[in-house]
């Protein structure tokens, strides 16, 4: 942690485990933590050296440019993260892995989705700020169903990091699903007219671009919108998240040009259906990140806690529970990782595991992060102790795109089906 | 043999592959016996994959093994499972810790499935605290004789071999006074076998020995007298390994998803629930649903697990995990079917003991967290073990062990 001997801000940036900045608080700092290393481990087991080398490059950007005192301080300002640092961001390979060279983007493994998990984990290892869930799921359904025209339009700025786009599909009061969809694109002679409602739209308040996922009388469309379109209002709102940030946006018979759509008019739910395979994939990775760092530091700290004359951490009644944790963040991690890989691969069970991985990490990463505090105790419950970050991560991931319980009406469809397909 | 000379992964699997189809009957096909099966993939040259020529395997690696596994899986062909203790836990660990005499004895026949063998470790007053074993080697200056029993030995009535922790010294501490002995179970005088009834009024495989006098050869001991707890870890490294399907005791592939899979138990009870699931939105639904999570996880994890191990990037005792997860979720899935099918799944028509029904596979499930070390005791060695947080005080560790039998009134 930032302890007594923290000289300097500039120091602190290389003090990965904690948000203090030197600020003195003597009482607190003598059951608090020591500074604690992150470990090696992480989700992918035979990555490549550019892949490691990708991983490593990526958790020292973190570790520099946003330590948890850097999130802390972000939490008092509106977009949640600083303009330079995402375009220094992209430049890093953050905004391109799902772009094909020829299309100005980097590939790094040739597994878009295996690669960026990587850096899903490692932003959840250190909740980190920045729209990199947003910008890639639009870049990845621009890369691949856009225009060529929409491609020059919109992808040098979103891979340089200069503009932000995101993905509007969800309906207020939490409605996930391409069914629930209300929000309509209606053709009118050469133009198509969007109107409608979506909430829970990640980093709208700076976002150029915003994918919007709507209803057609037979089907579904996708159509990509500039916020300052004449009958768009966007609200802007908070989570419970340190950085990020969310809105609502309305759309009032707001006339766009057939240019707009991204992909076929009332064809777009195969699109669709990716878009939200990906975005559980990143979303499930960064809770790895962030249940795997909570019970790293939980450990460090309850080796140093004792009592009735011993460790805290002997007593089989906190070190079967920590098992049952390492058994959770297993699993977490091998359904993740099996879901990153069927993206890829294109399988045909992706949509399946995905809603497997929701339920399962969704639910799991938060029981974790939430057993940690207890495990900390009363420190664990205070502003000053890191924890919440973690807690306030997990709790805003497990409810978006789908909570467990959602996707789990969904798997029941599929288990009830079983004994038809297998008989 | 050099890394270079192996065959490629690959090309092993697809020679595997072309060879099972001709020789390995379906699991639909008729049932071949278990040491039939051994047989025909030891002759083969598909028994042992990662044990080394010298002693009737293949020379290859476990990932040569796990490529042989998941290609049966896929074929699903049969392969033998009552002899995964011999082939996954006993054969690993004469391997490691027998003598190049006893590899050459013991070895070729184990594999072959012509010696079925068995662990002999818990007693009837305890298993989790191994090391406090009460069955006594002495040596008379020619022979070991063995005095004792022991119990929940899986399958000691078809087994040839029992492996056999035993305490050869009661002066030094609990853990440095035991030895490791091979016990041949058919036609040695002194030992008796009796199968323990289980829970579901079934006779179980389990059974209980009792050993008076049994004399037995030095070359039988494995490992050197008094340093049997070195042994003994392995097995249980092995035990763990072979119940979490990793390691030596990767021996069953990844199946394809059915309602057996996920719901455990028989064909038509699962069916059965599935069919429940459909017109049950409910509680029964979210469990329904958990079991189904579940039997997509766990071997997703196993897996990981097994390739990580492999890769070198895991090292220790992760088999204890994927015990504890695999065991949990299997229990799980039995009471979630029972959950689901209500009293149709405890009570039936007809005076005999249904196999296939859900309350019968419920109460015979039990076993699955308590066997093989149970969970509390895998929980201890994940968190001490991979995790490295400190042990809970043993105030016995190293008092001679006469003396701990004394404080704790047993002697």
């Amino acid at each position: 942690m930032v302890s007594d001997e923290t000289v300097s801000p500039a120091e602190s940036y290389g003090d990965i485990g904690d948000g203090e900045t030197g600020r003195e608080r003597p009482a607190l700092n003598r059951i608090r933590p020591r500074r604690c290393e992150q470990s090696e481990d992480d989700m992918q087991i035979d990555l490549s050296e550019e892949q490691e080398f990708f991983r490593a490059s990526t958790r020292r950007f973190i570790e520099v440019e946003t330590p948890l005192g850097v999130v802390r301080d972000l939490y008092e300002t509106r977009d949640g993260f600083d303009r330079g640092w995402w375009r220094k961001a992209a430049e890093l390979g953050w905004t391109s892995l799902f772009v094909p060279e020829q299309l100005g983007g980097g590939v790094l493994s040739g597994r878009p989705t295996c690669d960026a998990v990587m850096v899903a984990e490692e932003m959840g290892r250190l909740v980190s700020p920045g729209p990199f869930l947003p910008v890639n799921v639009v870049a990845a359904a621009i890369a691949r169903a856009g225009s060529e025209q929409q491609c020059a339009a919109v992808l040098p700025g979103l891979l340089s990091g200069v503009t932000v786009a995101t993905w509007a599909i969800c309906e207020p009061q939490g409605r996930w699903e391409l069914q629930d969809i209300e929000t309509t694109a209606t053709r009118q002679g050469r133009n198509i007219v969007l109107d409608g409602t979506k909430a829970y739209v990640e980093a709208l308040g700076c976002a150029n671009h915003v994918l919007v996922t709507a209803r057609t009388d037979d089907g579904i469309t996708q159509v990509l919108v500039p916020v300052e379109t004449p009958g768009v209002t966007a609200t802007l709102g908070r989570s419970i998240d340190m950085t990020r940030r969310f809105g609502s946006i309305r759309f009032d018979e707001v006339v766009l040009p057939q240019s707009a759509v991204v992909g076929e008019f009332a064809g777009a739910s195969e699109q669709v259906g990716c878009q939200m395979e990906l975005a559980i994939a990143l979303q499930c990775a960064e809770l790895v990140g962030v249940a795997d760092r909570t019970l790293e530091f939980t450990l460090q700290y309850g080796r140093e806690r004792s009592a009735f004359g011993r460790s805290i951490m002997s007593y089989q009644a906190l070190k079967h529970r920590i098992a049952d944790m390492a058994v959770l963040l297993e699993g977490s991690k091998a359904i993740t990782d099996a879901l990153a890989a069927a993206i890829d691969e294109r399988a045909a069970t992706r949509s399946g595991l995905a809603s497997i991985a929701k339920a399962y990490v969704g639910t799991h990463a938060l029981d974790i992060v939430d057993d940690c505090v207890q495990i900390t105790g009363g420190i664990g419950v205070t502003w000053e102790h890191d924890i919440h970050l973690y807690n306030r991560r997990a709790a805003v991931n497990r409810a978006v795109f789908g909570t467990p319980e959602d996707h789990k009406q969904k798997l029941l469809v599929e288990v009830a089906a079983l004994d038809e397909v297998s008989a | 043999m050099s890394a270079e000379n192996l065959e490629p992964v690959e090309a092993f699997g697809a020679r595997a592959a072309h060879w099972m189809q001709g020789h390995l009957p379906r699991w639909d096909d008729e049932l071949m016996s278990e040491r039939e099966l051994q047989n025909l993939l030891f002759d083969h040259g598909f028994a042992g994959i990662a044990f080394p020529r010298r002693y009737g395997g293949a020379g290859l690696t476990l990932e040569h093994q796990r490529a042989f596994v998941e290609e049966t899986a896929v074929q699903d062909r049969q392969l033998p499972i009552a002899n995964r203790v011999s082939i996954g836990m006993v054969g690993p660990t004469i391997l490691q810790h027998g003598s190049d005499e006893a590899k050459a004895r013991f070895l070729p026949p184990l594999l072959r499935g012509d010696a079925l063998w068995i662990q002999l470790l818990s007693e009837p007053q305890g298993g989790s605290d191994m090391a406090a074993t009460m069955t006594r080697l002495t040596h008379d200056g020619v022979t070991y004789v063995l005095n004792g029993s022991k119990m929940w030995s899986s399958g000691a009535l078809d087994a040839d071999y029992g492996l056999c922790l035993c305490r050869s010294n009661w002066g030094l501490p609990k853990h440095r006074g035991l030895s490791m002995i091979a016990v041949p179970l058919k036609g040695t005088s002194g030992i008796t076998i009796v199968p323990t009834r289980g829970a579901s009024g079934l006779m179980s495989d389990h059974c209980e020995e009792f050993f008076d006098d049994v004399m037995l050869p030095a070359q039988n001991l494995i490992g050197a007298e008094n340093e049997g707890w070195a042994v003994a870890r392995t097995l249980l490294l092995h035990e763990r390994n072979t119940v979490g399907n990793v390691g030596y005791g990767r021996l069953v592939g990844r199946r394809e998803r059915g309602p057996k899979r996920v719901f455990g138990g028989e064909p038509a009870a699962a069916s059965a629930t599935a069919a429940i699931a459909r017109r049950r939105l409910d509680a029964v639904g979210t469990m329904v649903v958990d079991a189904y999570i579940q039997s997509v996880v766990v071997p997703l994890t196993s897996a990981r697990v097994m390739a990580g191990l492999y890769a070198g990037t895991y090292k220790g005792q992760w088999g204890s995990l994927a015990k504890l997860q695999a065991t949990v979720a299997a229990q799980a899935s039995v009471r979630t079917a029972m959950a689901a099918q209500g009293a149709d799944g405890v009570i039936w028509d007809g005076e005999e003991v249904r196999t296939d029904n859900v309350g019968t596979t419920w109460l015979e499930s039990r076993g699955g967290t308590i066997a093989g070390g149970t969970n509390e005791i895998q929980r201890n060695i994940i968190s001490e073990r991979l995790l490295e947080l400190p042990r809970e005080p043993a105030p016995d560790q190293h008092l001679p062990f006469d003396e701990t039998l004394r404080n704790s009134g047993r002697r």
